[in-house]
């Protein structure tokens, strides 16, 4: 506890000048400081102890990043006068609380309540990291200073802004399994039901067997094969650090595995999570298809970049233990020019023999505004120097498609679709 | 670990994202921390050699004062060797048996004339009328004798109406005592007084006197040396000073007349005294409560720093995410480019991209070579196959302007193709 002086107390201060002018001594200042000093230690002392303050706390759990979310401090005055408090939440600044300090005044044995509304500006942990209660004393000369218990966290979630996508693909994807009747059996497909034979079905997919027990000529369907595996690695390498428009490419790559999760799990496929540098940070293994999307929400809400390189050995070593043979496999890392010196390729070559391998990159939007750049001499240098960068981008797409890897390269606001579709598309092609 | 920022946007430093169990560090962690430990160690060990070297210049700086011996240097100062000081006068005074002593307050001065002893003034014009008039009170009350050097008129006329400064001597000469000097030459016969340019306060004044006060060392305008009852005159300081007494028979003047009495007070006018300035009776006009007014306001005001500097609770730090700006290799690299004037570089550039979207628009091949593309461009556009060659083909590009130009022509080439 500290006693410290108000704005009010310091100015007590001067009504000694009176008395210097009528007993200009040496000595009166000193009689005065006394007399100062024991006023204001009287004031303090008559504040109520912060101690007899109890705090609870009705903080947020969780909140999408974006969002504002409400929450309250509950004071209860234990001592027997009146409190005059001043109170400060120190919350982290990304948080985003509005005010963290309150004055407010909680009558002998009653209870008040301090409104708090954040609105987090930084996705992961936030924390508050003191509460202190000041009392003040009945003149409002100084003021008993404490901390009070009362510890606060807070979830910032990624803001999932894919998930208006998510409808449309869900559509598509009823649509494919629909028209799964006509489809040619072949992999990755399995048996649905039986239905009469109508002009235009494949022969081949005739239930003879069924047809002789009923009068009528029966075909078999098949609809794409559900409980398939999906692992989705992100890289959160220092190229995951890069900002691209508002936010990181980090941010990004989320994004797009959000959308996945949802629509993979829409599909009733299992959907696992890793997110890997050079050591394995957060995976999301082994849950329901139901509660996958909420863990992985929670789970990448922490996650930041880290001015590492990424081990593509020690990745291949967890994807094959983790991985099914056959389960599809979804990268998450930029393709540049200078992953080639990174390892990546000859990793990606072996996962693809393995694994349907689908590598998303979060490409940089200004390296398209830079390449169109025309006019004068300065802009046309840079868009000839976007040119050779996209150009050596283009030969990693194409020397990872050669070895198996299926590649989409989207600017951030198009990369969570381009990767659903291109998820779809191999449901549809009957390679999942 | 990281660099910690209070504001959201502007973020520095490694951070590892949690869960990492401490083993992602960041590489300025134990770089940062090694290069703080040399620091200290550097700031700590020091250079002894330095710090004996600077403790022997002080050591040998006292020493040389010591050896020196302390004095004031000043005009007609009584422990000064040099020139204008006065230690010859002061110490042949002392070997003499006459008891020399310095004062250097008017009060302690007129204290000394009226005990009866002779008193010095080295710099009488530079008295206050305050002082002079304590100076003459002493004089008329006591049994002191009274010695100016050089005073001027005002001052002469507190003290005595008989002496008046009358010229002065322009050039180096001696002067000779008259007959009829009697007391007031001090048994010397001549005195020499040197250059004006050379001495120590110009040309030496003359006096004239008039009926009871003695004039001696007399020329038509005046004397150098002239006495009334116990006050006596002298026309120059240099008759005094270290270089001045040995010429001619100063010596005898200013011996015989400071030690008659036996005991001399030499009073060197100084401004720290009280009685000099006006300064000290500014301080008196403010009103008693003054001082301790302030001192309470002082303390009034470190009060009120005090609420100002108070913190209420910990500064809160958060370490932020890093981000990164991707275009910067890009951005390097076209100014590299431009600098280095690499515009077939550049151009090459340009025209393999345009080359590799023309060909994904006709439906070649990326790989097919220029004269498939050119030939299968010829038909859509309104160009010859030469100058579809020159635009898209290896040609030089001498100018920056012909880069621009080249620019332009492969983006008008693709908008035709789109169309």
């Amino acid at each position: 506890m500290r006693i410290s002086l108000t704005v009010r107390g310091a100015l007590l201060g001067l009504l000694g000048l009176p008395f210097l002018v009528l007993w200009p001594t040496w000595w009166m200042p000193l009689v005065l400081l006394g007399v100062w000093a024991a006023i204001l230690l009287a004031d303090a002392l008559l504040a109520p102890h912060p101690r007899r303050i109890t705090v609870r706390r009705e903080a947020p759990v969780q909140v999408r990043l974006g969002n504002s979310i409400s929450g309250r401090l509950l004071l209860v005055n234990r001592s027997g006068r009146l409190a005059r408090l001043e109170v400060r939440d120190a919350w982290n600044p990304t948080a985003g609380l509005a005010e963290q300090r309150t004055a407010l005044q909680v009558p002998s044995g009653e209870r008040r309540a301090i409104p708090q509304r954040f609105t987090p500006t930084r996705r992961g942990e936030h924390s508050s990291r003191a509460l202190l209660i000041a009392s003040r004393g009945p003149l409002g000369l100084a003021r008993r200073t404490g901390p009070a218990e009362a510890p606060g966290r807070m979830l910032a979630l990624h803001p999932f802004g894919a998930r208006r996508h998510l409808p449309s693909r869900v559509q598509k994807l009823r649509e494919i399994e629909g028209l799964a009747a006509i489809h040619q059996r072949g992999q990755g497909t399995e048996f649905d039901s039986l239905r009469d034979f109508v002009d235009g079905d494949d022969v081949r997919s005739i239930d003879w067997r069924a047809t002789a027990r009923r009068r009528s000529v029966v075909v078999r369907t098949w609809r794409p094969e559900r409980d398939r595996h999906v692992l989705i690695v992100v890289d959160t390498s220092r190229t995951s650090a890069a900002r691209l428009g508002d936010g990181t490419r980090l941010d990004a790559a989320f994004d797009s595995a959000l959308l996945l999760t949802a629509l993979a799990s829409q599909a009733g496929d299992r959907v696992d999570l890793l997110c890997i540098d050079r050591i394995p940070h957060v995976s999301v293994l082994g849950t329901t298809r139901t509660t996958v999307l909420n863990q992985m929400v929670s789970a990448t809400a922490d996650v930041q970049p880290a001015m590492v390189e990424t081990d593509w050995e020690l990745t291949a070593t967890t994807i094959a233990e983790r991985a099914r043979r056959g389960s599809l496999v979804v990268l998450l890392t930029p393709v540049e020019g200078s992953v080639v010196h990174t390892g990546l390729l000859p990793v990606a070559a072996r996962v693809a023999k393995d694994h349907p391998l689908v590598v998303s990159s979060i490409s940089d939007p200004a390296l398209e505004s830079y390449a169109s750049g025309r006019g004068d001499l300065e802009t046309v240098y840079r868009a000839a120097a976007a040119e050779q960068a996209r150009g050596e981008r283009d030969g990693v797409v194409r020397a990872l498609e050669r070895v198996g890897a299926h590649v989409v390269d989207a600017p951030p606001d198009r990369a969570p679709q381009a990767l659903a579709d291109s998820y779809l598309a191999l449901k549809a092609a009957g390679r999942l | 670990m990281s660099i910690t920022s209070l504001h959201a946007d502007t973020a520095a430093g490694p951070v590892a994202p949690p869960g990492a169990d401490g083993a992602a560090t960041g590489p300025a962690s134990p770089g940062s921390r090694g290069a703080a430990g040399a620091g200290e160690n550097n700031g700590g060990r020091g250079r002894p050699w330095f710090i004996a070297l600077i403790a022997l210049a002080v050591i040998a700086a006292l020493g040389a004062a010591i050896a020196r011996g302390y004095y004031r240097d000043g005009p007609l100062e009584p422990d000064a060797p040099t020139g204008q000081g006065a230690k010859a006068v002061v110490q042949v005074l002392g070997d003499h048996g006459v008891e020399v002593t310095t004062q250097r307050h008017t009060e302690d001065a007129a204290d000394a004339l009226a005990q009866g002893r002779t008193v010095l003034v080295t710099a009488p014009s530079s008295l206050t009328a305050t002082q002079i008039t304590a100076l003459a009170d002493a004089l008329e009350a006591g049994s002191g004798r009274l010695v100016l050097v050089q005073p001027d008129f005002v001052t002469l006329s507190y003290l005595t109406p008989l002496i008046s400064p009358s010229g002065a001597v322009r050039s180096e000469t001696a002067l000779e005592a008259e007959a009829e000097c009697g007391d007031t030459a001090h048994q010397a016969r001549r005195l020499q007084l040197p250059d004006p340019e050379e001495s120590l306060a110009g040309a030496a004044t003359l006096y004239r006197t008039s009926a009871e006060a003695d004039g001696c060392f007399s020329t038509p305008e005046g004397s150098l040396v002239a006495q009334h009852d116990r006050l006596l005159v002298l026309g120059s300081p240099d008759l005094l000073t270290n270089d001045g007494v040995a010429g001619a028979d100063n010596s005898a003047l200013a011996l015989n007349a400071l030690g008659a009495t036996g005991e001399l007070t030499w009073y060197v006018p100084s401004a720290t005294d009280p009685m000099s300035s006006g300064s000290q009776s500014l301080a008196s006009h403010l009103p008693p409560w003054t001082g301790p007014l302030a001192l309470w306001l002082i303390v009034v005001a470190l009060a009120g720093l005090l609420v100002a500097g108070r913190r209420f609770g910990p500064v809160v730090v958060e370490p932020l995410p890093v981000t990164v700006r991707p275009q910067e290799l890009v951005l390097g690299r076209a100014r590299l480019l431009q600098q280095t004037h690499q515009r077939e570089a550049a151009a090459g550039a340009l025209r393999a991209a345009a080359c590799s979207r023309l060909a994904d628009h006709l439906g070649l091949r990326r790989e097919s070579r220029l004269d498939a593309l050119i030939a299968a461009l010829e038909p859509h556009v309104g160009a010859t196959a030469s100058q579809l060659r020159t635009l898209l083909g290896p040609g030089p590009v001498t100018t920056d302007q012909d880069l621009l130009q080249l620019a332009q022509d492969l983006d008008r080439l693709e908008k035709e193709i789109d169309r």
